[in-house]
């Protein structure tokens, strides 16, 4: 099972677990719809367009409204503290909630109890719950941009409101060194999929790939296009890659289908997401093994 | 194997606190706070954090705006909310611009918003992890600068407080630079 969890922007959507489909322009789960918006929607989105590709299982989501007060954020925690055991996905991705380090630590030490080993992935405010925590190397793969970079090489920040302001200012250059000092401060995970104007892949301090093309600069104002980029990756590992080539797919991927949309600072995250089929159509069987079955 | 609720419970840690000038200040936010469903304790302030009063409160930090909302519409007196742990940096308040031609991306610490320079017109919002920001998402693209609520007024963590930096910046430069 490929599991996507994360919370949704409407209060009045219930803790909402089933499989994923995509009905007119619009996710359905459990009978219940919600949109293909900037967070979790774009990741799920962008996840079930590549397993539908590939013909695998559509992923099983784990979804709740919570609008920022945190109340469905706890209800996701509890409830995958209760049952991820049982759940017992090869591939779980934990993604837009607030970030409570007491129950990320309670998760995590759940999913220590499970014989079978899950690929972890976390983004957004489970990766800040993650550092915070100091678990995160407990997770396969994080997928930060650059100011999520700084913040987990900044060792006393616990949000990347409070990084220090030396490490938000440095230039893309610096990259690498921040990458290196997330590894040693113990506080990345096995692998990072940095997202920016140049994606870099690391593991254990070291720049295994980076990707540069094609430049679509316009795709960093773009609400979701990380997002896009979290679940193609777990979407990636799930059909069988290892997560370093699917990082590098999954980088490829969305800056061709940024390039394919002819996208502005005005496109919505959805016409990035409807170009990958294309995308994987002209290149999937040039970049990986992983080919349409 | 099901895991049980509570078992292998971890006390709560936030990474927050929360200074007063009373006792009772605190004792009453401590009820409120955790009235609203937030995780808090009752705890002694640090000496390098403490202005007049023994007891404080530790909190998620990514929480205190939602939090600190509360205690001022109940007119509960604070003193001020800070990182808990020793030495930690202050709020990141660099901004900076991307000219995109037709628009501009003004960010902010891990936030982001995009407006057409001509109509005033937000057209993205992106960056953060919280549960909020995809909701001032919602909330905020497709309506212009001067009608779009201000992510302080409906957001509730730091990734809010850093958008409200950079919707403020992006106001002032639509007004043309000028406050």
């Amino acid at each position: 099972m490929l599991l996507l969890a994360g919370t949704i922007p409407d209060k009045n959507m219930p803790l909402t677990f089933g499989e994923v489909s995509l009905k007119n322009g619009s996710l359905v789960a459990d009978g219940r719809h919600f949109n293909r918006f900037q967070g979790t929607g774009a990741m799920i989105s962008a996840a079930l367009a590549t397993t539908n590709y590939l013909h695998l299982k559509p992923p099983k989501v784990l979804v709740v409204g919570d609008i920022g007060d945190g109340q469905g954020s706890r209800e996701l925690y509890r409830y995958l503290i209760d049952n991820i055991v049982d759940l017992s996905p090869e591939v779980f991705v934990m993604h837009y909630c607030l970030p409570i380090m007491t129950l990320m630590r309670q998760l995590c030490q759940a999913v220590r109890e499970n014989d079978k080993k899950t690929v972890m992935v976390a983004d957004a405010g489970a990766m800040y719950a993650a550092k915070g925590a100091e678990l995160s190397s407990e997770f396969d793969i994080m997928t930060p941009d650059p100011s999520e970079i700084a913040f987990l090489a900044d060792p006393k920040a616990t949000h990347p409101a409070y990084i220090a302001e030396h490490l938000f200012e440095c230039d893309a250059s610096k990259i690498p060194d921040q990458i290196d000092a997330a590894f040693r401060n113990g506080s990345a995970a096995k692998l990072l999929l940095v997202k920016g104007k140049t994606d870099y892949i690391a593991s254990g301090g070291n720049i295994l790939a980076t990707i540069n093309e094609p430049d679509v600069p316009m795709i960093e104002a773009i609400g979701g296009t990380g997002d896009t980029i979290t679940g193609l990756v777990s979407a990636l590992v799930y059909s069988g890659m290892e997560p370093k080539e699917a990082a590098i797919v999954a980088a490829k991927t969305n800056r061709v289908a940024g390039e394919l949309a002819k996208v502005t600072p005005a496109t919505k995250v959805a016409q990035l997401i409807d170009q990958f089929q294309s995308v994987f159509e002209k290149h999937l069987c040039q970049w990986s093994e992983v080919c349409c079955k | 194997m099901k895991v049980a609720l509570g078992k292998g419970k971890v006390a709560f840690k936030g990474d927050g606190i929360i200074i007063f000038q009373e006792v009772s200040h605190a004792i009453q936010a401590e009820k409120l706070i955790r009235k609203y469903g937030y995780e808090v304790k009752l705890i002694s302030p640090p000496p390098e954090l403490r202005k007049g009063c023994d007891l404080a409160l530790e909190i998620n930090l990514v929480e205190s705006h939602g939090i600190e909302r509360i205690l001022k519409k109940d007119n509960t007196a604070f003193v001020s909310i800070n990182p808990l742990m020793k030495g930690t940096a202050d709020l990141c308040e660099i901004v900076k611009t991307t000219d995109y031609g037709q628009w501009v991306m003004v960010k902010a610490g891990n936030m982001k918003i995009t407006f057409a320079k001509n109509s005033g017109l937000v057209v993205n919002v992106s960056g953060g992890g919280c549960p909020d920001i995809p909701y001032l998402h919602a909330e905020m693209v497709d309506k212009r600068l001067d009608e779009a609520p201000s992510p302080k007024d409906l957001g509730y963590t730091l990734c809010a407080v850093m958008l409200d930096l950079a919707f403020q910046e992006s106001i002032r430069l639509w007004n043309g630079g000028n406050n």
